[in-house]
């Protein structure tokens, strides 16, 4: 390994940039990824939270509310808002409303929140990119 | 298999490093989401009736 390829996958940042990343990465799947340049990640985290979301969507699954009093739903809206944008767009992109009396409706309900869950772990990653702990 | 596909893919990119690598990652995670989803399938099928 030459001395500039060292330097270039030398570690760098702060909390700051964590912070900013993880944020970024959270409202915009793989964005927090393409601010620190990260370009490959943020093409395919974009493209694999953002399909399992949409196809979650367009299978006509359920997307759990805030405020929820069962603590399965309150656990669902969490996944669901680790879709960041997605889920706060959830009503335009899904226009005909969810349908999860039968079973499609219930896989795009998962699928929805699969991909939340996803999401919330490229968000961790663009953290400690951010913070300099990983490369 | 969309599911298992797109989660394999994330997985590879979250965990590995290096094309090769990932790209056997992922036939391996794609694989294994299949084999379990149709050995589940097989073991429910008796209590289906």
């Amino acid at each position: 390994m030459t001395d500039e390829t060292s330097k270039k996958e030398e570690p760098s940042g702060n909390v700051m940039m964590g912070a900013v990343a993880a944020f970024a990465g959270w409202i915009v799947p793989g964005l927090g990824h393409l601010l620190m340049r990260r370009w490959s990640k943020a093409a395919v985290y974009f493209l694999c939270v953002g399909g399992l979301a949409c196809a979650g969507l367009a299978m006509r699954g359920g997307v759990f509310a805030a405020g929820a009093e069962d603590l399965f739903d309150r656990l669902g809206f969490f996944a669901d808002l680790g879709t960041g944008i997605f889920y706060f767009l959830a009503h335009v992109i899904q226009t005909a409303g969810p349908d999860v009396a039968h079973a499609t409706g219930d896989y795009g309900t998962r699928m929805f929140a699969a991909a939340g869950m996803i999401n919330l772990l490229t968000v961790l990653e663009a953290y400690e990119i951010g913070r300099g702990r990983r490369i | 298999m969309f599911f298992a596909l797109t989660v394999s893919v994330t997985f590879a990119f979250l965990s590995k490093r290096g094309a090769i690598e990932r790209v056997k990652y992922i036939a391996w995670a794609f694989l294994a989401f299949l084999l379990v989803a149709v050995g589940i399938g097989w073991l429910m099928y008796p209590f289906s009736r």
